[in-house]
């Protein structure tokens, strides 16, 4: 029995770590926004598939597949920010709060509407329901005594470390950092400053695409496949990842991201997939009916 | 006749169709601190918007030194010599004192950035106390002074100031106006929305009256009696 | 009317509910991810009451529609207390539960020698109750819209009435409908369950037209369109979600041209509309200019 709970606690850090990752992205972007882009999971997605096509028809290592899911997702990012946010940024300066909400609706929907558009794309690409992925390693797991760990899961615990550091040094060890900081907390402060807001908001989507398709690889690698569901997927997780950590807080994305993970892990184990999916959407619904402090760091009207 | 620093011709702004500015013209010379008085919902604050340029002009042209800004954006104005206290402060909340500081210096490159930094906490000693803080902890007063500094690190020539004594205290409020007098010796030009005109024109070298979103008197101080001014800047010349 | 082209129209007809449905708490003020949710109660509600206890249709859609309404309070009571964003997603987690439920229903009965009745991922196959009666599809297509158009005649109605613009107000300037004595909460959870009998008429009828459902109809996919719909085709009147779910299913199914292609077109053209017209096709500017040249001369 402690046994199961312990290994059901390391897979479920390592899927919580990939959570985090992605919890992350839509924190940058949601913080220097306030908005939620839709299409995230499915630049991600894109970026995979494109180093699926890679991987069918070239000799590929793993860095340079892991490159192609990265570049790939930063220009399909790219793509989404100047169609379906940099055109409502404007509008984020409106005087009444209705017409200001308006514009994040419509951002919002133009962000669906593009993620539909994206998977279509890498749809007509690569038809078939699932592509095998390359693994990252093709020995077995690594086993202490009763316990195993993959090492594709030691690979995204070490790879979320390693993320969260970096942008720790980046966000408050740089000029660059200090513009998002500044962004997060008030856009039209840091315009008053004479920070570049657009330049950020262009930067800031790069950056969160990059954390991504980081994500998107090692989840591919550690699943040894893709699908079509892989977009809607890794929006959900994400999604439901920085909520549950409490919108807008990075680092409440990666305690959300790791929360989730443990949650999951344990509830499959005892109740199975289905009731693994209903308590981490209870546990959210729950979480936001109830609205405890540390759920409200930042407005997301 | 001093030259003339800021120029705002026949501008015209407006939200959706109304428009908040309808045609407003004025200047700012060089070395003086300028004025601009009114009611409420006069237009002032989009007015010092649209300078800023946060907010853009439908018709009509600011010029600044001589060049036109009318289309630049709000990171390239504050390049250009102007720098926007707003109404609200507008502090960073969550950032400390200093990195505050910092991101007012965001668009300068040049080395003594750490050394202004210093002078300004020696010039507003409550913020040197508090550069570790968080911003949104601090005291009404004491966001006005950070926010004034930070508009000071990009090293302005114009300093727009959006009414800076709104909702403080009197004692805090004479502070306020000390370090105006004081900015306008060390050779910042200022341009100062108020509505506490008793105070503005105790400092002012030419004043503005502006109602429902067009000037409705220009003039220096006692050109106008007191009474009269502070009469339209809180009721409007149609009483 | 070929069988297809039937077809085609009965579906822009179905979708529509839930359209208007997201339409509703929109100009409300509340972006929904979960109107599915209630489309879906409707669809496993109706047709266990007419396939399983033996119900006609109109008594099914009935009590589908007060189901609807009341899974609808039970989400929105806690829900509505949340802004904006918060909301969304809350909305996006109650649907999700739902559809899980659908997915861990099993609940058959023998009837006439075949098992009738949810049966989990499986689906609910055996609604029957249309062909047993002997509603052709050209009927049924009649049936869908003779419903549809005494909803928007309802809509129509409220728009003018002094119901409409409370409602518009709660949209625009919550506060200032709370100044003139509205109670916006109590307004709301009415709107939430209006909005929720509205998705589960839509599903009732869904469900019968297809004779079978499966938890994986009624997934975020249909939620996230559904207000797409409504946004596309305009707040500016309640023919505005119909002109949405009309220009995707009716033109991009239609015309065969799109074969493969129609998400690219659609979702680029929707994200380009969007940028010129926030509001939607049939925005209120739109809208009250249309109404002026249509008044008096």
């Amino acid at each position: 029995m402690l046994a199961d709970l312990v290994q059901n606690t390391l897979d479920g850090l390592a899927a919580g770590a990939s959570y985090a990752l992605l919890a992350v992205g839509f924190t940058l972007i949601f913080g220097v926004l306030r908005r939620v882009n839709l299409s995230y999971g499915p630049a991600i997605m894109l970026g995979c598939y494109a180093a699926t096509w890679v991987h069918l028809n070239f000799q590929a290592g793993l860095l340079v597949l892991a490159l192609t899911v990265v570049l790939f997702s930063i220009l399909a990012g790219a793509y989404v920010e100047r169609l379906c946010f940099a055109p409502h940024q404007d509008a984020a300066w409106a005087p009444s709060p209705a017409s200001r909400q308006g514009s994040a609706i419509a951002a919002m929907v133009a962000s669906f509407a593009l993620w539909m558009q994206i998977e279509e794309v890498a749809m007509l690409a690569l038809p078939k329901h699932l592509y095998a992925f390359p693994s990252l390693y093709d020995g077995g797991p690594l086993v202490f005594g009763p316990f195993t760990l993959r090492v594709e899961a030691l690979v995204m615990i070490a790879a979320a470390l390693a993320v969260c550091a970096l942008l720790w040094r980046v966000l408050y060890r740089t000029r660059f950092g200090l513009a998002v900081r500044a962004v997060i907390d008030s856009a039209p402060a840091a315009q008053l400053a004479g920070i570049n807001v657009p330049r950020v908001l262009m930067q800031v989507f790069a950056l969160a695409s990059a954390i991504g398709g980081l994500a998107g690889y090692l989840i591919a690698a550690s699943h040894e496949q893709v699908t079509p569901m892989l977009g809607m997927w890794s929006t959900l997780k994400g999604l439901l990842a920085m909520m549950i950590g409490g919108l807008g807080s990075l680092p409440g994305a990666i305690a959300g991201g790791i929360a989730l993970g443990l949650v999951e892990a344990h509830s499959q184990w005892f109740l199975g997939p289905q009731a693994r999916d209903l308590i981490a959407y209870l546990l959210l619904f729950v979480l936001l009916a109830w609205r405890p402090r540390w759920m409200t760091t930042r407005s997301a009207s | 006749m001093s030259e003339t620093l800021l120029e705002a011709k026949d501008l015209i702004t407006a939200y959706g169709k109304i428009e908040a500015l309808k045609g407003v013209s004025l200047t700012v010379r060089r070395g003086s601190i300028t004025c601009l008085l009114g009611p409420n919902g006069a237009g002032k604050t989009t007015l010092m918007m649209t300078i800023a340029g946060i907010l853009r002009a439908r018709s009509g042209s600011v010029t600044f030194a001589g060049s036109n800004i009318s289309s630049l954006w709000p990171h390239d104005i504050v390049a250009a010599g102007i720098a926007l206290v707003p109404e609200n402060r507008l502090v960073f909340p969550s950032m400390t004192v200093l990195d505050n500081l910092h991101a007012g210096a965001y668009q300068r490159r040049d080395a003594e950035v750490e050394s202004d930094i210093e002078k300004l906490l020696q010039r507003f000693p409550r913020l040197k106390e508090r550069s570790g803080q968080n911003a949104g902890t601090l005291s009404g007063g004491e966001q006005q002074m950070l926010a004034v500094a930070r508009a000071l690190m990009s090293r302005p020539k114009l300093l727009l100031m959006d009414e800076p004594s709104l909702g403080l205290a009197p004692l805090v409020v004479e502070e306020i106006f000390r370090i105006v007098a004081e900015l306008h010796r060390d050779g910042t030009s200022i341009f100062l929305v108020e509505q506490n005109a008793h105070m503005a024109l105790k400092v002012a070298h030419h004043f503005y009256l502006m109602e429902q979103g067009k000037i409705s008197f220009s003039g220096d101080p006692g050109s106008l009696a007191e009474d009269e001014v502070i009469r339209r800047a809180y009721l409007g010349s149609a009483t | 009317m070929d069988d297809y082209t039937i077809g085609v129209l009965t579906n822009v007809g179905l979708f529509s509910f839930i359209a208007l449905s997201a339409y509703l708490l929109l100009i409300a003020g509340e972006m929904s991810f979960g109107q599915q949710a209630f489309f879906g109660v409707g669809a496993y509600a109706g047709g266990a009451l007419t396939a399983i206890c033996g119900l006609p249709l109109p008594v099914a859609a009935l009590g589908a529609m007060a189901l609807g309404a009341g899974a609808a309070l039970l989400v929105g009571w806690p829900a509505l207390r949340l802004r904006g964003l918060y909301f969304a997603i809350a909305t996006l987690a109650a649907a999700e539960m739902f559809r899980i439920a659908f997915e861990l229903i099993h609940f058959q009965r023998e009837i006439d020698g075949d098992l009738v009745g949810p049966d989990g991922t499986q689906g609910f196959r055996g609604i029957r109750w249309v062909f047993e009666n002997g509603v052709e599809p050209g009927n049924y297509l009649v049936i869908v819209w003779g419903l549809l158009f005494v909803v928007m005649l309802l809509f129509l109605l409220v728009e003018r009435s002094r119901l409409g613009a409370t409602l518009r107000m709660i949209g625009e300037d919550p506060e200032l409908a709370r100044m003139l004595g509205v109670d916006v909460e109590r307004f709301k959870l009415g709107i939430a369950a209006a909005a929720g009998a509205l998705a589960a008429l839509g599903g009732v009828l869904y469900a019968h037209h297809n004779t079978y459902v499966e938890p994986r109809n009624f997934d975020i996919m249909l939620g996230v369109h559904s207000l797409a719909y409504a946004l596309i085709g305009g707040l500016g009147t309640a023919f505005g979600p119909l002109l949405g779910v009309a220009v995707d299913i009716g033109v991009l199914e239609g015309s065969r041209i799109f074969q493969g292609y129609r998400m690219i077109a659609f979702g680029g053209l929707v994200a380009i509309l969007l940028v010129f017209r926030p509001r939607g096709l049939l925005d209120e500017r739109i809208v009250h200019w249309i109404k002026a040249r249509f008044a008096s001369p």
